[in-house]
């Protein structure tokens, strides 16, 4: 009996301590928040900051859409330099028009691209105010409208999208929607200058309808893209809408640390003050640290340079070529622009490479460089931004996403495209437009191919070549290092492979 | 109610109430004392049970027992461990006398622990290891997972650094985990499962990268362990359900002794070496590679050893101390251990302070009342030094010195550090001064555990244990160390981590003779832990002067350099349900069923609960009359298992939708998978143990495992807040093998005895099933290496397989060539093709042991074959194409190589990974006792005496972590720390 009341027992305290102790397994976020407490803490701002945050893996980085843009054109290359800069053959490949499925810019672009997609749609669910919303909205597009450009088709998912797997829009309908969402928010957009360029504004949303009008024709058919009279009337009356602007006098001054003020012609940046933001990773510093050679004034990779075909499009006396900057030249002797040739110090003196080589970049560049001195001084150097900071690192230039130049070029091209229009009138705005950068005036005439080409000159490096040239029709051409015409294929980019295999609604791109 | 109604009751009452006494009546007590036949000392904890009865007791220290048996017993069994069981013949005068016999079978006695419990060895059912103190590795052991390196068949530890109280990687069975720091074995310390990270916080350094992770089990005084079990197979491990898919390794602490307070003094002085240099030409022959090669560089007229300025012979010493004492109810255990650990590389080293209590109690008239209580408090301090997985093409601390131009000073005339620039390799000298990196991390453990015997046949214990664990790091970086983002500004760094476990549990046992010939032998349980991982941190820049040490003035930072951060990741909770079953029919026949339910908040809310069963059955071969004719093979037995275990080694968080907070943003962050839950192994084993002419312990086993629902980081159909999510991958992985144990006495004399020990195991791994996708790891580093990957997943290989260019040879112009698919070598772009495994087929551990006299002679050997290792180091610093500004390996030149050859993941840097290592060989003199000293001895050891590989690198031991995208990497070489050849002197005695 005494045993059994012993079991009893036993069992009783085992029993009661074990039900003490259960525990519901509620899982507490402690440092973040579930969606429900986000949903009730309602406040969109953050949720806004952080799909602008966005903008720099996706389009600053020197390995991002940006990157996708350039080495696939005619007026960057980053050649492997002997045990530099080979990277796996990810530069060489988007140059040469080889690159298949496994190329990894190719695979992280087109993923940080719909993560800034599903950033910016995640505002719409937190109670945006009217110009939020639009602020989101733009971003969104924009984001859409890279996709697009870059792969042919879009993954989207709507603020109120529930299913795991998100539908894909098509190329004209991916485009319609970019077209009505823009068109839809830009009374709730601010107006400049009253917003700063760094915000989603009125004239950022008109500036991407234009090219979204401008390139509409293409997205549909880039082996043959057509463009239609309608379309380019809105270029036109869109390009008429942005006001306000002149092109700055000085150039550079587009892209100096202190752009913010001293440009008059930046639409939409990214906002890198310094006592606002602070940048981890590669941001704007980039664009100066992928080009000079390790010694050579701040310094940097030694590493992309643009071809000499390309340089030699550019008049001598054109100040886009190469300018004397305040506050670099008469510091670090370098100049703004093209660098060819030897470069000297504030001094006279010649920097030297990494081998104690006086240091001379040439205009001659091979793909591969596999001799010294030309594995360090092959190939013109670019360089638009620059810094006087001593902290090369944290630079406060604005980063240039928009800018008015392109709104008067593409109107030009609109004007040219217009059967109806005659091209007096664009070639008064490209004339005015080289004046301005010190080129000479173009005679009489003015053809497509002379557009393009003064869209290098004053683009270049700004990340739209490769659609500008698959506009023009001259991306899959031979070039100076692409010795033959590459396979139609290659004006899109492939999906990659664990995307295509997490999203069975997307389909590869033809060919890959 | 009448008269006659109140006497009947009365009746039973008095009959109630004098029942026990005629029980009495039929009962007698037996006195007696069980003594040792070799010395005649009392021998205690013996267990005498009578025959045909389930009355049982034990032995006190004196040796004596007393037990009430019916008056019909004839005879009682008395068993000890290590000692023959004895049937004594019992008659009226009730009193024994005991003389036991040490058994040949002694160990067979054995209690082993088995996870909430112990079991006799001979009543084993699944594939479980044990290793004692006395057959634990020597030397300098840092952390607790040297201590059993090469001994058990199957269990591999990988160094993943030379640096003292580096992070290891151990596999039990083969490799079947694919997230980054997880697939090593749940260690269960005294009962309690440790969370297996560390509060030492993270620091990557731009440029210079990440140092390696340390150690988890650095708390643990390693001559506190007193033995260790492996629970191998998913029938022993399913009692540990969610987390015992990566096997267990229950390590159970020393426990006082009963007699005499004794006091234990261990004292031991070692010196290390760099193990193997990296063969970098010396100036002489860099100046002739110039000629040769025809190569414009200037030369400075140096002669630089660049590896031998960064090198020091590292002195290290040991203190132990150890106080114990007690009666047979209450025993203690006070233990100190002081460990001052240098480093090979200067400035790096480790120093421990370990303080530890521990005591067992029985409380009441009765003995029914237990406690057992355990303290441990530790400090590990840490210097670190910059020596990273990562680094990029400016180099951290090993490559800028085994990649440093011989012909170059370090210093320049004026002393000062010859800095070559931010966009240069690093002055390894001046790295090695600019750079201050000290980690300490507070350790408490403890744990307070009841326990109360109901009867012969019930136990309930309970435990509640905490362990707190907090790291503070504090590192800087001078203003003058000539790098990216540090030169003229400097950094400080400083955070604050905390780890915290508290566990609670109870267990009920019932033991009991059912019958005769049938025992069970059951357990069931509950358990509730909780783990909290939380850290703040700070980083400042542009400070005035370095003087004070920039982490003791962050103030003086630049506002805009200073960023905060600050995390609490989810507090994960396990709540567990578990119960064990053995049946045991007259010890030939035994069976074991266990069952675990396992409810995690990790888990995905459609999954919150994972049950894990497990049987297995043992069949005491020897026990058959059959074999009784049988001398030359003893103790032969049978075990067949199989069960279910699982792995759940996910971030907290992972199944929720979860928000993050950036600066003045806030962003959905994690894509929720309510689905999640834990990976789940099957595995199957069987096994086969006997004894040859009473001196070669053999051991068999063959094992099939097989791992689903892996744990993967899967990609987002996206647009999604991030590119990858947790989720149970449709995947397998499956591992399948042999294991083997020897143990041979081969002499055993009175003055000269030899003993061998083998172990070997063989195993194949393979994945298959996954679905479609291209999901690459080990990222390769270096410069003009971005990009590049060695390791590929794919379906019907070995995991993490290595897949790059497959090297042909050099073309006429002295360019490498490569495979490919067009049948023609190409020299750029090439095919990939899957090149070899890096997970060995085979592994194995030699131990010898000869005493003569009082000298014995201990050697280790343990090595690993049938694999490959990635020689990154190689690719990434030592290539012809750099010559003129780094340092060349000239074993890996070709004849007529262009110096311009560029440089590509290939089969020319995959090497075979097969080693033999001579890892410890220990000369001792027991002196025994010298007038008031007792068991004085004396030793010698040497570790990492010499090895037997044909690898070119360090030590193709060495495992860099090179995870990418969440996907874990095995057997990459890159710039590590290299591994140390020690040698020790030391002495051990006893007051």
């Amino acid at each position: 009996m005494k045993k059994t009341i012993n079991i009893i027992l036993v069992f009783l305290v085992f029993t009661v301590t074990t039900m003490i102790s259960c525990t519901k397994l509620d899982e507490k976020l402690n440092d973040g928040l579930t969606q429900e407490q986000a949903n009730s803490f309602g406040s969109p701002s953050g949720l806004l900051k952080n799909a602008y945050d966005q903008l720099q893996k996706t389009m600053v980085d020197q390995g991002s859409f940006w990157a996708l843009e350039e080495h696939s054109s005619d007026e960057l290359v980053g050649p492997t330099r002997s045990s530099d800069w080979d990277d796996n053959g990810r530069w060489r490949k988007l140059h040469l028009h080889t690159y298949d499925k496994t190329h990894d810019l190719i695979g992280t672009s087109y993923e940080e691209l719909l993560i800034l997609q599903y950033s910016a749609t995640n505002v719409l669910n937190f109670s945006p105010s009217p110009q939020q919303k639009a602020e989101a909205r733009f971003l969104r597009a924009y984001s859409m409208y890279c996709s697009l450009i870059g792969w042919g088709q879009v993954a989207f998912r709507s603020e109120t999208e529930t299913a795991a797997i998100p539908p894909v829009k098509k190329p004209a309908e991916a485009m319609d929607f970019i077209i009505s969402e823009l068109t839809a928010i830009v009374p709730d957009l601010p107006s400049r200058p009253t917003a700063l360029a760094s915000q989603a504004n009125k004239d950022a949303a008109n500036f991407l309808l234009m090219k979204c009008y401008l390139n509409k024709g293409m997205v549909v058919n880039r082996a043959a893209p057509t463009f239609a009279a309608a379309d380019m009337a809105q270029v036109i009356t869109l390009a008429n809408s942005i006001t306000g602007y002149t092109l700055t006098p000085n150039f550079f001054d587009n892209f100096s640390e202190n752009n913010i003020s001293a440009s008059t012609e930046n639409i939409f940046t990214e906002s890198n003050n310094a006592s606002t933001v602070s940048r981890n990773g590669n941001s704007v510093k980039s664009r100066w640290f992928m080009t000079l050679n390790y010694n050579h004034s701040f310094g940097g990779w030694n590493g992309f340079t643009t071809l000499s075909d390309f340089y030699n499009k550019f008049e001598s006396a054109d100040k886009r070529r190469s300018a004397s900057y305040p506050g670099i030249t008469n510091v670090t002797g370098m100049k703004l622009g093209f660098l060819v040739g030897p470069q000297l110090n504030a001094a006279g003196v010649q920097y030297v490479d990494g081998k104690g080589v006086p240091l001379s970049y040439t205009s001659n560049i091979n793909i591969s460089e596999t001799v010294q001195p030309a594995i360090e001084q092959a190939g013109i150097r670019v360089i638009k931004y620059s810094t006087t900071n001593a902290n090369k690192d944290v630079p406060t230039n604005d980063y240039v996403f928009f800018r008015y130049a392109d709104v008067l070029l593409m109107k030009a091209e609109a004007l040219v495209r217009s059967s109806a229009s005659p091209s007096a009138p664009a070639l008064t705005i490209i004339n005015n437009l080289r004046t301005a950068r010190g080129a000479s005036a173009l005679p009489s005439s003015l053809s497509l191919t002379d557009i393009l080409d003064e869209r290098g000159r004053e683009l270049y490096w700004e990340g739209w070549r490769r659609e500008d040239q698959i506009r023009f029709g001259t991306f899959l051409s031979s070039n100076q290092l692409k010795p033959s015409i590459t396979s139609a294929k290659f004006l899109l980019f492939p999906i990659p492979d664990n995307d295509l295999s997490a999203n069975p609604n997307l389909v590869q791109n033809p060919g890959f | 109610m009448n008269l006659r109604m109140i006497a009947k009751k009365l009746k039973y009452a008095v009959i109630l109430f004098m029942l026990p006494f005629f029980v009495n009546a039929q009962q007698k007590t037996i006195v007696g004392k069980v003594t040792s036949e070799k010395d005649g000392a009392p021998i205690s904890g013996a267990t005498v049970t009578a025959k045909g009865s389930t009355k049982a007791t034990k032995t006190g220290s004196d040796g004596m027992f007393s037990l009430i048996v019916p008056s019909a017993t004839k005879s009682v069994t008395v068993t000890s461990v290590g000692y023959s069981a004895q049937l004594v013949n019992v008659g009226e005068d009730d009193i024994a006398t005991v003389v036991l016999k040490a058994s040949e079978e002694g160990l067979a006695e054995v209690v082993v622990n088995v996870g909430y419990g112990g079991s006799r060895k001979r009543d084993l059912t699944g594939a479980v290891a044990t290793l004692r103190a006395k057959d634990f590795n020597v030397g300098i052991i840092t952390n607790p997972d040297q201590l059993f390196q090469g001994k058990i068949a199957g269990l591999q530890v990988t160094s993943n650094s030379g640096q003292p109280g580096a992070a290891t990687t151990v596999r039990i069975r083969g490799y079947s985990s694919l997230r980054p720091g997880t697939g090593q074995p749940l260690y269960v310390l005294d009962g309690i499962p440790l969370d297996g990270r560390t509060a030492r916080p993270g620091f990557s350094i731009g440029g210079l990268g990440t140092t390696p992770e340390v150690n988890p089990l650095l708390f643990i005084n390693p001559n506190d362990i007193a033995s260790i079990e492996v629970l191998k197979d998913a029938s022993s491990a399913a009692i540990f359900g969610s987390r015992g898919a990566n096997g267990v390794i229950l390590i159970t602490t020393k426990k006082g002794t009963t007699g005499q307070p004794k006091l234990d003094f261990n004292y031991s002085i070692g010196s290390s070496t760099q193990f193997r240099k990296y063969q970098v030409a010396n100036a002489a022959q860099y100046r002739d590679l110039l000629k040769t090669y025809n190569v414009t560089a200037t030369d400075l007229g140096a002669n630089t050893d660049a590896q031998s300025e960064i090198l020091r012979t590292a002195i290290t010493q040991n203190i132990g101390l150890a106080v114990s004492g007690g009666t047979e109810n209450n025993n203690y255990r006070f233990s100190l251990n002081y460990q001052d650990n240098q480093g090979i590389i200067k400035n790096s080293g480790l120093k421990k302070y370990i303080a530890t209590f521990k005591g067992q109690s029985k409380f009441l008239d009765t003995k029914k009342l237990g406690l057992d209580y355990y303290v441990s408090l530790s400090r590990t301090d840490e210097s670190i030094v910059p020596v990273t997985n990562d680094a990029g093409f400016t180099g951290s601390l090993m490559s800028g010195a085994i990649g440093w131009n011989p012909t170059t000073p370090l210093l320049k005339a004026d002393g000062s550090f010859n800095q070559l620039g931010v966009n240069a390799l690093v002055n390894p000298l001046a790295l090695l001064a600019y750079y201050n990196d000290q980690v300490n991390i507070t350790n408490l453990f403890g744990y307070f555990s009841p326990s109360y015997k109901f009867n012969d046949n019930f136990e309930y214990k309970a435990t509640v244990g905490i362990n707190n664990q907090s790291g503070v790091r504090r590192a800087t970086e001078d203003s003058a160390l000539a790098t990216a983002g540090i030169k003229g500004r400097g950094i400080a760094y400083y955070a604050n981590n905390e780890l915290n476990t508290l566990l609670f549990n109870q267990t009920l046992t019932f033991n009991k003779k059912i019958t005769s010939n049938l025992n069970l032998n059951a357990l069931i349980g509950y358990e509730y832990q909780k783990f909290s991982y939380k850290g703040t941190s700070v980083s400042g820049q542009d400070f005035l002067s370095n003087i004070p040490g920039y982490t003791n003035i962050l103030q003086n930072a630049s506002q805009s350099s200073i960023l905060i951060s600050s995390f609490n990741d989810p507090s994960s909770e396990l709540q567990s349900y578990f119960g064990r079953a053995t049946l045991n029919f007259s010890d030939k026949y035994l069976i074991t069923g266990t069952v675990r339910a396992d409810g995690s908040n990790k888990f995905g809310s459609n999954n919150n609960y994972g049950y894990f069963p497990s049987f297995a059955a043992r069949w005491n071969v020897s026990s058959e009359n059959f074999m009784s004719g049988i001398k030359s093979i003893s103790n032969v037995a049978l075990r067949i298992g199989y069960g279910v275990t699982g792995s759940q080694e996910f971030p907290a968080g992972s199944s929720q939708q979860q928000y993050r907070f950036g600066q003045q943003s806030l962003g959905l962050s994690n894509y929720a998978n309510k689905d999640l839950k834990w990976e789940k192994t099957t595995q199957f084993n069987i096994g086969l143990d006997l004894i040859v002419a009473k001196r070669v312990n053999f051991s068999i086993d063959y094992f099939n495992k097989n791992t689903s629902d892996l744990i993967f980081n899967n990609p987002v159909p996206l647009p999604g807040p991030a590119v990858r999510y947790w989720v149970n991958s449709p995947g397998n992985i499956t591992n399948k093998g042999i294991e083997l144990k020897l143990d041979a006495n081969i002499i055993e004399k009175k003055n000269f005895s030899v003993n061998l020990g083998f172990n070997a195991a063989f195993i194949k791994n393979e994945i298959q099933n996954l679905p479609p996708g291209n999901i690459l790891t080990g990222v390769v580093s270096g410069n003009g290496l971005s990009g590049a990957t060695a390791q590929k997943l794919a379906n019907g290989q070995p995991i993490l397989s290595f897949y790059m260019l497959d090297f042909v040879g050099l073309n006429s112009s002295g360019f490498a060539t490569y495979r490919d698919d067009s049948g023609t070598p190409k020299t750029a772009d090439a095919t990939q093709y899957f090149v070899g495994s890096p997970i060995p087929k085979t592994t194995m551990g030699i131990n010898l042991d000869v005493t003569y006299k009082k000298l014995t002679l201990s050697a280790s050997m343990y090595g690993a074959f049938g694999h490959k290792v990635f020689n990154n180091t190689a690719l990434a610093v030592l290539p012809i194409s750099k010559l003129g500004s780094y340092n060349v390996d000239t074993r890996f030149l070709l004849p007529g190589e262009n110096t311009g050859n560029g440089l590509a993941a290939s089969t020319r840097y995959l090497e075979s990974g097969n080693y033999l290592k001579m890892a410890n060989m220990t000369l001792a003199y027991n002196a025994g006792n010298i007038s008031m000293l007792k068991n004085v001895s004396l030793f010698v050891t040497g570790q990492n005496l010499f090895w037997i590989t044909n690898y070119k690198g360090v030590d193709p031991e060495v495992n860099t972590d090179k995870q990418k995208d969440g996907v874990s990497s095995f057997g990459l070489e890159y710039t590590p720390y290299p591994s140390a050849r020690t040698f020790q002197l030391g002495f051990r005695l006893s007051l």
